[in-house]
C-alpha cells in the first residue's frame, strides 16, 4: 500500500460543516448563559431561554443545510453529502427542535443547560453520523453519540430507574461498540482501508489468499451484532425495555427516534458500500453466504420476539419499546433489499416512525405528569383530555400501519422494495411473515386505545391539564403523521422515489 | 519477524476473555473493565495489521480508541456512582428494579 498524503483544506471543511457548527455554538452558548447569566433566575425562565436558544441553534442549521452544496466530499471519504444525507440531517434537526419543544415542561432536573447541551450535541453528533463514510469517523460519531445518550437517559438523579436504565444501556452499548470495532478492524484488515468505497473494492477484487475468507465471515457477523445492539434488533435487544422504561420520557422520546433514525441510514451505508461485493442471497432457493442472510435472521427474529412480547406488557413504555424491536424487524427489510429504492424505503419508514414515536411518548410525558403510566390506568382519557387522546390514536395507528397514515405507506413501500430485491418472489416468506407480525401489532396498540376510548372512566376525575407547548407540538406532530400519509410524495420526491 | 496470525489469535483469545467475563461476573467494576478489554483486543488487531499493510490509519484508529474509551470511562463511573447513591451495591444481580 502506497500512502498518499492526503490534505484537507480547513476552509473547505468549515465550510461544508456550517450546520454542525451552528448547532455546537448554540449548545455551547446554552451551557455558558445557564452558568452565569441565569444563574439566579427562577427555572421557568432558565427552560425558556434554553429552549428557544436550542431551537434557534437547529434553525439556523436547517437555513445553512438549505444553502450549503447538494454535492460534496472531503479526502479520505471524511465527508460525503448527497441529497440523500441532507434530507436525513434536516429530518434529525426537525426532530431535535420537537424533542426540545416537548422538554419546556420537563420538572425533573434543574440542571437546564446541561440538559439542552446534551441533546443538541447528541444532534450534531447524528449530524456527521450520517455524512461520512470513514470507518474512523463513523466510529467517533457513534461513541460521541451514544455518550450523550447514557447520560440522557440517567438524566433524573431522583429516580432509581434511571440510573439503572442508564447502567443497563451503558453496559450493552459499550460490548456492542466493542463488537463493531472489532468487525471494523478485521475489515480494514481485509482491505488496507478505512474508507468504506476503498474497503468495497479490494473485497471485490481477487481474493488475497485463502486463509483471509473466514475473517470476512467473522467481521460480517461482528459489524452485523454492534449495529445491532444500536438499533435494538433481537437477539440484542435486551437494553432498549429497560432503557425506554427508566429514561425520562424526553429523553426515551429522544433515543427512540432520532438516534433510530441515524443509526439505520449508517448501517445502511455501511453494508451497502463498504460490503456490497459480499450481499450474498437469502432467496428460498437461491441461498449464498453473505450478509444478507445474517440480517434476515436477524429481522426474523426481532419481528416475532418484538411483536409477540409486546402483547404481554402492562406498561405503556415497554410496550412501546417491544413495538420498537418488531419495527426495527421491519426496517432491517429495507437493508436486505440493498437497492437504491430500498434505501429510500428505509429512509421513509424510519422518519415517519420517528415522528409518531416522538409523538406518542410526548403524549407519554403529558400523561406521566398525572401519574398515568399503565394501560388500564388510561380508562375515560378521550373525556379528560379529548385531544390529546385523538394524538395518541393518530400515532398508534399510524404505527400499527392503518392506510391514511404514513405507517401504511412506510410499510407498504419497504415491503415491496423487499420483494421486488429478489427475482421469482424469493423472499416472499419473510414478508408474509412481516405482514402476519403487522396484524399481531394491531391488536397490542388497538389495546391501548380501547382503554382510552372504550374502558368505562372512573368517576369524577378532572380534566387533565396539559402544557401549552406541549398540545402544541403534538398537533404538529399529530398533523404532519397525517399529511405525510395523504401525501406521501411531499417526502418520496425528495428521498428518491418516484 | 512475527507472522500476524499470532497477533490475530492472541486478541482474539482477549476479546473472547472480554465477552465471557462481561456475561460472567456479577460485579459492575469488572464488567466494565471487560468490555475496556475488548476495546485492547481490537488495538492489538488495528495495530496488526496496520504493520501488515505498512499503512498508518490503523495505528491512528488505535489512538482514537484509547480517546473513546477514556471518555466512555468518565461517563460509566458517573453512572455507576449514580447507581451505588441509590442502591448501595455494585452486584448486578441485585439491580433489578425493571423486569419483563
Amino acid at each position: 500500500m502506497n500512502p498518499m498524503p492526503v490534505s484537507v483544506s480547513y476552509s473547505e471543511l468549515l465550510r461544508l460543516t456550517w450546520p454542525e457548527i451552528a448547532v455546537t455554538l448554540a449548545g455551547i452558548l446554552i451551557l455558558a448563559l445557564d452558568l452565569t447569566v441565569l444563574r439566579r433566575a427562577s427555572l421557568a425562565a432558565r427552560l425558556r431561554s434554553g429552549v428557544a436558544i436550542a431551537c434557534a441553534g437547529c434553525i439556523a442549521a436547517l437555513f445553512l443545510l438549505g444553502y450549503s452544496d447538494a454535492f460534496a466530499s472531503l479526502p479520505g471519504s471524511m465527508l460525503v453529502i448527497t441529497p440523500l444525507t441532507h434530507v436525513v440531517q434536516m429530518a434529525l434537526l426537525a426532530l431535535a427542535i420537537f424533542t426540545l419543544l416537548l422538554s419546556f415542561s420537563i420538572r425533573f432536573t434543574s440542571h437546564i443547560g446541561e440538559y439542552f447541551a446534551l441533546i443538541l450535541f447528541a444532534t450534531v453528533a447524528m449530524m456527521f453520523l450520517v455524512a461520512t463514510q470513514n470507518l474512523l469517523l463513523i466510529f467517533v460519531a457513534l461513541e460521541f453519540l451514544s455518550l450523550s445518550l447514557y447520560i440522557l437517559t440517567g438524566f433524573d438523579k431522583h429516580s432509581r430507574q434511571s440510573a439503572e436504565a442508564a447502567l443497563k444501556y451503558f453496559l450493552f452499548g459499550g460490548m456492542s461498540a466493542g463488537f463493531l470495532l472489532f468487525g471494523m478492524s478485521l475489515l480494514y484488515g481485509l482491505s488496507g482501508s478505512i474508507e468504506l468505497p476503498k474497503i468495497a473494492a479490494a473485497l471485490s477484487g481477487p481474493a488475497p489468499g485463502p486463509g483471509y475468507d473466514p475473517l470476512l465471515w467473522v467481521a460480517i457477523v461482528m459489524v452485523a451484532i454492534g449495529f445491532g445492539f444500536k438499533i435494538a434488533a433481537a437477539p440484542f435487544h435486551l437494553w432498549a425495555p429497560d432503557a425506554y422504561q427508566g429514561a425520562p420520557t424526553v429523553s426515551a422520546g429522544f433515543l427512540a427516534s432520532s438516534s433510530k433514525v441515524a443509526s439505520f441510514f449508517i448501517f445502511a451505508q455501511v453494508v451497502a458500500v463498504a460490503l456490497a461485493p459480499v450481499a450474498g442471497s437469502g432467496a428460498a432457493r437461491a441461498y449464498t453466504p453473505g450478509w444478507v442472510p445474517t440480517l434476515i435472521l436477524i429481522a426474523a427474529l426481532s419481528m416475532v420476539v418484538g411483536n409477540l412480547a409486546a402483547l404481554a406488557q402492562t406498561s405503556l413504555r415497554r410496550l412501546l419499546a417491544y413495538s420498537a424491536i418488531g419495527h426495527a424487524g421491519y426496517m432491517l427489510l429495507g437493508i436486505i433489499a440493498h437497492s437504491p429504492r430500498g434505501l429510500s424505503a428505509l429512509l421513509y419508514y424510519v422518519i415517519t416512525y420517528a415522528l409518531a414515536v416522538v409523538g406518542a411518548f410526548g403524549v407519554l410525558g403529558a400523561l406521566e405528569s398525572e401519574g398515568i403510566d399503565r394501560i388500564a390506568d388510561l380508562a375515560g382519557l378521550s373525556k379528560r383530555a379529548p385531544g390529546l387522546a385523538l394524538c395518541l390514536l393518530i400515532f398508534l395507528l399510524s404505527l400499527a400501519g392503518i392506510p391514511p397514515l404514513s405507517g401504511f405507506f412506510a410499510k407498504f413501500y419497504i415491503f415491496s422494495a423487499a420483494l421486488e430485491s429478489e427475482p421469482h418472489l424469493g423472499l416472499l416468506w419473510l414478508i408474509l411473515l412481516a405482514v402476519a407480525m403487522s396484524a399481531v401489532s394491531l391488536y397490542y396498540y388497538l389495546r391501548v386505545l380501547k382503554a382510552a376510548y372504550v374502558a368505562p372512566a372512573p368517576l369524577d376525575q378532572p380534566k387533565l391539564r396539559i402544557a401549552p407547548a406541549t398540545r402544541l407540538t403534538l398537533w404538529i406532530l399529530a398533523a404532519l403523521v397525517v399529511l405525510v400519509g395523504c401525501a406521501p410524495s411531499l417526502l418520496l420526491n425528495s428521498l428518491g422515489i418516484r | 519477524m512475527v507472522p500476524i496470525s499470532w497477533y490475530l489469535i492472541l486478541s482474539a483469545v482477549l476479546f473472547s476473555i472480554g465477552v465471557a467475563a462481561f456475561f460472567i461476573k456479577r460485579n459492575i467494576i469488572t464488567v466494565f473493565m471487560s468490555i475496556e478489554l475488548m476495546l485492547n483486543a481490537v488495538n492489538l488487531t488495528f495495530v496488526g495489521f496496520a504493520q501488515q499493510w505498512h499503512e498508518v490509519s490503523g495505528q491512528i484508529f488505535v489512538f482514537f480508541v484509547m480517546v473513546v474509551a477514556a471518555a466512555e470511562a468518565a461517563v460509566g463511573l458517573a453512572i455507576i456512582i449514580a447507581v451505588f447513591r441509590a442502591r448501595s451495591t455494585l452486584n448486578v444481580d441485585q439491580i433489578d428494579l425493571m423486569k419483563l
